[in-house]
């Protein structure tokens, strides 16, 4: 199964009044914008893709009070593929202003949660490090991928080692988009927001820049994906794992980057629900009889050192059945701490 | 043993409206001139020219060939040696038109003989049909043209040499 994770959707909201801070309404897609969309997933779908990632962006901040979720709208009019997965994927592009806070805070967290998938595009040094540092630890904002702007010339910081090293760590993914590789149109507001160039030296650039990222993470967390915007630059997984490999990747890598990793990245990222990205345990449930057997039977010379931990854990089980939710996690994960000290 | 090897590549062309937006995959219709073994072949050298300069085309000329195309399905086999087949695959790739037409160069089989790679493309002829006949909703045994066609190029693939 092959992950397409960036498909941009053209971003239909006006321009926003700095007066007016209320929500503007969801913008609706004609049916010619529809059709356009059908057609894009169609090729996909020819060429071999299963899983599809829309993908809104927003240049700067999330604003809670401005912020429409687009994606909902779109996919409520897509017609059902079976066998194709569709994600929801919000990429926020940073830039000098976006220092100081773009949106990624407590509050914006049921925002948030309307999307799979979170992604940074990180345009100054400063942005880059606070995206690897901060924003790839585990909490319901991580953003699991770093989409790295590839066809600006002369790449707008230096890749420090130790900077990617940290982000791979804490399990995030720099993302390369093959647009740029043949020379396509980039999506418009990635242009607008000089975090893209279309023209001669953009092809250049890409191939410049790709290299580097490959150089960098030694193929470890690289993953590939589209981000076209006119159907022509549409290209079937293999073919695009050919190039990688002229970049220097190792051919399994290569063909990792569209398949085994973005796969963990999208099972990764449903941890965004959980507390710090910790899956629960499995919990045993002891029927109620079979408890107050054991209760009884305990003081007729059992052996109380190996068999109280077992029932404290099995008591720990049945209490905690009830309550559910991360609240629940997270205490069994103290008491059990205190269990075994 | 110092025999020469080489690749063969099945590759699709996928044809792109830019008018309309109307799903090509569906059934191809063909704009403007006709494609050809040769044209794609002059295509093929300029992307290698414009990507890979004369060394790449120099590493790829000699053993580049077209050994088939069929118009109806779009579909050519390529030969290419084996230690340079990679810039030939990357240039196939990032070939973006042909004739002023936009085209996706699709990979459809990659082999290291040619009995395989006649075997894909009948493989590929049998998909393809099958799809148009899906597309068409027509009722199972029913006899179309289609047949006749697949005949014809089954017989004009085996008939291939090296």
């Amino acid at each position: 199964m092959f992950f397409d994770l960036n498909l941009p959707i053209p971003s239909k909201l006006g321009p926003v009044s700095k007066k007016g801070k209320e929500k503007q309404a969801a913008p609706a897609f004609s049916p010619a914008e529809i059709d356009a969309l059908e057609t894009k997933i169609d090729l996909l779908v020819h060429l071999g893709y299963t899983v599809i990632a829309f993908t809104q962006t927003v240049y700067k901040k999330v604003d809670s009070k401005t912020h429409v979720n687009v994606l909902d709208a779109v996919l409520g009019q897509l017609k059902s593929r079976p066998g194709i997965v569709y994600l929801k994927r919000l990429n926020i592009i940073l830039d000098e202003d976006s220092e100081k806070g773009f949106g990624l805070i407590n509050a914006n967290i049921p925002l948030c949660n309307g999307y799979d998938l979170i992604s940074l595009v990180p345009t100054t040094h400063a942005t880059l490090s606070l995206a690897c540092l901060t924003h790839t630890l585990p909490s319901p904002l991580t953003a699991h991928i770093i989409s790295l702007p590839l066809t600006l010339p002369r790449f707008p910081y230096h890749l420090k080692h130790t900077l990617i090293r940290t982000a791979l760590k804490n399990g995030a993914v720099f993302e390369i988009n093959y647009v740029g590789a043949l020379g396509g149109e980039n999506d418009p507001l990635l242009v607008d927001a000089n975090a893209a160039e279309n023209g001669p030296s953009a092809k250049r650039n890409w191939w410049a820049s790709a290299r580097e990222v490959v150089r960098v993470t030694k193929g470890k967390g690289v993953i590939v994906s589209s981000g076209v915007v006119s159907e022509a630059d549409f290209r079937a997984p293999r073919d695009i794992g050919n190039l990688l490999t002229i970049l220097g990747l190792p051919q399994n890598a290569a063909h990792d980057a569209s398949t085994r990793i973005p796969k963990s990245l999208v099972i990764r990222a449903e941890t965004r629900k959980t507390y710090r990205a910790v899956l629960s345990e499995p919990e045993l449930i002891v029927p109620p009889n079979v408890l107050a057997q054991l209760e009884t039977s305990l003081p007729m010379g059992v052996d109380p050192s190996t068999s109280v931990p077992m029932k404290r854990s099995r008591e720990e089980g049945a209490k905690e059945s009830t309550p559910s939710g991360t609240g629940a996690e997270r205490s069994k994960k103290k008491k059990k701490k205190g269990n075994k000290e | 043993m110092v025999r020469f090897k080489n690749r063969w590549l099945l590759a699709e062309f996928i044809p792109i409206d830019s008018n309309s937006s109307k799903s090509t995959t569906s059934k191809p219709t063909p704009s403007g001139r006709p494609l050809d073994g040769k044209i794609i072949w002059s295509a093929l050298r300029q992307s290698v020219l414009d990507n890979f300069g004369d060394v790449g085309w120099g590493a790829v000329a000699p053993s580049l060939t077209i050994k088939y195309f069929s118009s109806a399905t779009s579909v050519a086999i390529i030969r290419v040696s084996r230690e340079h087949h990679k810039i030939a695959w990357a240039a196939l790739t990032m070939l973006l038109s042909i004739n002023g037409v936009r085209y996706i160069p699709n990979l459809v089989h990659l082999s290291g003989t040619i009995r395989h790679a006649q075997l894909a493309a009948i493989e590929h002829n049998r998909v393809v049909i099958a799809r148009y006949r899906a597309l068409a909703k027509t009722p199972a045994g029913y006899q179309d043209s289609y047949d006749s066609f697949l005949e014809k190029s089954t017989l004009e693939i085996e008939g291939l040499q090296d």
